[in-house]
């Protein structure tokens, strides 16, 4: 008699190597919510609490710190919101604290990203000064119309005035633009980018505007250009920068030599990365096991929850399942995609385990490989979700993953 | 036997049929009020979702009439759509007489007329009565000319009811007793019963309704059927009321059931004759035919492993539904599936919904077609029921068409309407006649215009106000085509169809700017040309998408982008891959949404 059993599935993960760590610290204010802004950030009321929120996110660390003790952190990203809406005194402080509790590596890349107004602008030197050696700065756009259209508070001659402060003080700065904006014509797009590409920038970051859930914008939906001339920019943008020295290195990322952005590299290559402040998100890698957190998003109830010993709000285990796939979204955003023992290190599972959707990707023409490296073609890159859609689990193609099937013999 | 009175209700959807029913049921007191649930007759979901009847059933009333006499009262309802003929006309050869009810706001339609001619060929006694006639729109002299003028008996002295209120409920019975006659038949003869109805019941197997027209059938009899030869011993004789009630035995003017321990629905045919093995009848009662679907489709799972799911459902619905017919089917675009054959559009309609809702199959759906005769040049004769399989022109001598006769009653406003649509159906006008408020038109058309989209253009052009009947005349040779549909150079099986030549550059034309509606761009150009043979007569493009990236992708929060994903996928897993263009499930029937002039 013959009798078919499912295996259990073999749990959790055995990495030989814990992959470089990151940290992220999410300051979640703003002046004003943009439109077209689906991050967790919240209009300011009244003065900024920003020493109470130091406190809050030191205390949040600390409570961290068993899960990644010892570890080198590699980046350090103050992201939002608007970080630059905190005194460079406060960033000071948070560095110092960060320095006394975890040991940064020697070329520790700090990036603070800065709104381009007056006000901010002129804590750029305070800020280099505290220790940041990288700074994002919100462009978006050079034409003033198209600023007011994305209901931004700047203005395009703050913009200049941010830019020229800023190369003043940090030899490494990006800036972020977006293209596609309402009522744009692919002239204007090139205008964008022939004025970032004089500015002295080291890296840009130039995104399609796209209209998210829960955003004014998703509401009202402003005219934008339609797909075809959106991306006819996204050519156009893609000739120019690379004729300006600038490589095109992830989807949306472009940077001279030597200076792609390590935190946001660290993601692409599914790195770690311990968030915090209210609504940071984290991942963190373990001998046996793989780890996202979320903290709560409400400033609110991040101070109350804090307060009770914990900041957490959701924690999961990434099943050996859906390994592949987040891998793969994150990887693949990558032009030089990424070593086939990559794959490996980071998810303990051999590649040979999606031999059958890495074929299917072949033969559809989005990925390029040999026995070193996988990378995504070029119709890949346009094509991301396609790509990465093949990941997603499939019942069929993981079978193998999930777990085995074995046929037991006996007598009877 | 002169206290037995069978009757059947004729109606149009809507007129108010099984109301009608319901009533003379809780009048006889054959439901107590609980169990009286609306419109007890028509017991499928779907049945009362469409206010049509698709099995015929049966209530056993007793009622006591003004003279003080008890009667035995057979209430045997017909369905009510031109694809169920058939079962109409045995449903009327069971009884003596027949109600014609009529919407008194609305007159006559032409379903209604039809069952009434069938009924009174067949000699059956035609009782008007009007319905609805507590609405302020009814207009009961309007509507007796009408049923003069078109169904051609008095009406003078219809009943005047409505079902809704109870008004005119006793007189409409007591017209039953008073104006149908009893049934004849002598119940010391050989048994002659003739099937009216059979269906599947998973305890006991066929149970048959039966009208016997001679002799007695009581429980251990051996039965002949008289078509299929097959034999089976009785086990069970009763009544519905509409509850199933045992009896000893059915004797010659009754209306029952009768179990037999048959298994398989195909031994009971309705319309076959039922007599004894020992004492058979010497000829079967007349009327009985094998009935043909008409209409075929071929029906495929969205997702191939759904396969077996689809045959067993398939083999569960047809043990209650002997007319669908089907058969494996193999298609290069769609894989395995099935071709079903149905008696009319409507029958494919409740099929495929029943296999969607009580089956949660889901269904891709082929364009239905009819069957053509096809004379080769070699002297052989073909039915082809598939576009996909007609054979290569040159060896073909001629194409025949079904055609058929259709008669369309609507309000004088839209006969402009619908005579141009008839005529682009290349229909031939064979008359036309002014009847009060009403419009008779008769066509000869080809079916497998009907089968396209008749239905939908007639109920758009005449506001839906158009009823149909129709009935095969005959094959007829006509120039007919196969039109394929290639999708980036590949000849798509699955969407061809036959069309007349004439008619065939602009079905090309629309059908392929349809599809390129239904088709999502994909990551290259898709090419969607129409052909008949080698000769291309129509190309669209359908331009490669540019790109498909979350331009942003925070590695913090990866959740949301996640779910993203998913739905692209999951809206991607509905579609099928014919090579490497995804074809949404809607595209395959495109050639019924084409609009048309």
């Amino acid at each position: 008699m013959t009798v078919s059993v499912m295996a259990p599935p073999r749990a959790g993960v055995h990495l030989s190597a814990l992959p470089p760590l990151s940290l992220y610290v999410h300051l979640p204010w703003c002046v004003k919510k943009c439109p077209y802004c689906d991050f967790n950030s919240h209009e300011l009321r009244g003065s900024l609490a920003d020493d109470v929120y130091a406190d809050a996110l030191i205390r949040d660390l600390e409570l961290s710190l068993p899960l990644i003790w010892g570890r080198p952190v590699y980046s350090i990203f103050f992201g939002g919101g608007t970080p630059s809406l905190f005194p460079a005194a406060t960033v000071d402080r948070l560095l110092a604290a960060f320095r006394a509790r975890l040991p940064l590596s020697a070329d520790c890349e700090v990036t603070l990203e800065a709104n381009p107004g007056t006000f901010e602008a002129e804590k750029f030197r305070d800020y280099r000064a505290a220790g940041v050696n990288r700074l994002s700065i919100g462009i978006q756009s050079f034409n003033p119309g198209h600023l007011k259209a994305l209901g931004r508070i700047h203005d395009d001659s703050e913009a200049w005035r941010a830019i020229e402060i800023a190369s003043k003080h940090f030899d490494n700065f990006n800036l972020d633009l977006m293209y596609g904006l309402p009522g744009q014509t692919p002239a204007e797009a090139e205008a964008d980018c022939a004025a970032a590409l004089s500015c002295g920038t080291t890296h840009l970051s130039f995104y399609s505007l796209t209209l998210e859930p829960n955003t004014v914008f998703h509401r009202y939906p402003p005219d934008l250009p339609d797909d075809d001339v959106a991306a006819d920019m996204q050519e156009a943008i893609e000739g120019r920068l690379a004729g300006g020295g600038f490589t095109h290195y992830e989807t949306s990322a472009y940077a001279k030599t030597g200076l792609e952005c390590r935190h946001n590299l660290n993601y692409w290559r599914f790195g770690d990365y311990l968030g915090i402040g209210a609504g940071a998100h984290g991942k963190l890698s373990f001998p046996d096991r793989i780890l996202r957190q979320a903290r709560f998003k409400q400033p609110g109830s991040y101070f109350d929850q804090l307060g009770r010993g914990t900041a957490v709000s959701e924690e999961h285990e990434v099943s050996r399942k859906d390994l592949p796939f987040e891998f793969m979204m994150n990887a693949l955003r990558l032009t030089d995609g990424f070593p086939v023992a990559m794959f490996t290190e980071r998810t303990s599972l051999e590649i040979t385990a999606i031999a059958g959707v890495l074929d299917e990707a072949e033969a559809k023409g989005l990925i390029t490989r040999d026995h070193e490296r996988i990378r995504p073609s070029e119709r890949g890159q346009r094509f991301l979700n396609d790509l990465v859609g093949l990941f997603l689990e499939n019942d069929d193609v993981n079978s193998n993953i999930k777990s085995q099937k074995i046929n037991i013999s006996f007598q009877k | 036997m002169q206290h037995i009175r069978n009757f059947s209700i004729i109606a149009h959807i809507d007129h108010g049929k099984s109301t009608l029913a319901d009533r003379f049921i809780q009048y006889c007191g054959g439901l107590s009020s609980r169990e009286m649930s609306e419109q007890v007759l028509d017991s499928m979901d779907l049945e009362r979702e469409r206010g049509i009847t698709i099995k015929a059933q049966t209530a056993a009333l007793q009622y006591r009439a003004r003279n003080g006499e008890i009667y035995f009262l057979n209430l045997i309802d017909t369905p009510g759509h031109v694809d169920f003929s058939y079962e109409v006309s045995r449903s009327l050869a069971a009884c003596e007489g027949a109600l014609l009810v009529v919407d008194a706001s609305q007159g006559v339609e032409a379903q209604t007329v039809a069952n009434c001619y069938t009924a009174t060929e067949q000699g059956v006694e035609v009782v008007p009565v009007l319905n609805k006639i507590d609405l302020p729109s009814a207009d009961t002299a309007n509507a007796i000319r009408e049923i003069e003028d078109v169904v051609g008996i008095p009406a003078q002295d219809a009943i005047l009811v409505s079902a809704k209120t109870g008004i005119g409920i006793e007189d409409a019975l007591e017209a039953v007793v008073s104006r149908i006659p009893p049934p004849k038949g002598d119940p010391a003869a050989p048994v002659k019963a003739l099937i009216i109805d059979s269906w599947f019941d998973n305890y006991v197997g066929v149970v048959m309704l039966v009208r016997m027209v001679d002799g007695v059938i009581a429980p251990r009899d051996k039965l002949l059927f008289m078509s299929t030869r097959a034999e089976h011993v009785c086990e069970h004789t009763g009544v519905f009321t509409p509850k199933s009630q045992p009896r000893a035995q059915l004797s010659a003017g009754e209306v029952g059931f009768v179990i037999a321990g048959i298994k398989v629905l195909a031994d009971a045919k309705v319309g076959d004759t039922i007599t004894h093995l020992d004492r058979p009848a010497t000829e079967a009662l007349p009327g009985f035919k094998e009935i043909k679907p008409q209409v075929f489709a071929g029906l495929y799972p969205v997702e191939s492993n759904q396969y077996e799911a689809l045959r067993d459902a398939l083999t569960k619905l047809k043990l209650n539904d002997s007319s669908l017919q089907y058969e494996p089917e193999t298609s290069q675009a769609l894989g395995f599936g099935f071709r079903c054959g149905f008696l009319g559009l409507l029958h494919m309609d409740i099929v495929q919904e029943r296999l969607e809702r009580e089956y949660d199959m889901d269904l891709i759906t082929t364009a239905p077609t009819v069957i053509y005769e096809v004379m080769m040049r070699d002297g052989t004769l073909l039915k082809v029921e598939n576009p996909a399989k007609m054979p290569d022109p040159s060896k073909i001598e001629e194409i025949r068409e079904p055609i058929i006769n259709a008669t369309i009653f609507l309000p004088q406003e839209y006969v402009g309407a619908v005579m141009t649509l008839c005529n682009g159906k290349r229909g031939l006008q064979k008359n036309m006649q002014y009847l009060g408020r009403q419009v008779m038109l008769s066509y000869e058309m080809p079916l497998n215009e009907v089968v396209m989209d008749f239905f939908d253009k007639l109920k758009s052009a005449s506001r839906g106000y158009a009823s149909l009947d129709y009935e095969f005349k005959e094959y007829r040779a006509a120039d007919m085509v196969k039109l394929d549909i290639l999708i980036n150079g590949e000849r798509v099986d699955a969407l061809s169809l036959m069309v007349h030549r004439a008619n065939a550059p602009y079905r090309g034309r629309e059908l392929a700017s349809k599809m390129r509606e239904l088709i999502p761009r994909q990551m290259f150009d898709v090419a969607i040309q129409a052909a008949i043979g080698a000769n291309i007569i129509s190309r669209e493009t359908i331009k490669a998408l540019r790109k498909n990236v979350l331009a942003k992708c925070y590695g913090g929060d990866i959740s949301r982008k996640r779910k993203l994903l998913e739905k692209q996928k999951a809206g991607k897993k509905r579609m099928k891959q014919v090579g490497s263009v995804e074809i949404p499930q809607e595209a395959f029937l495109a050639i019924l949404k084409v609009e048309g002039k």
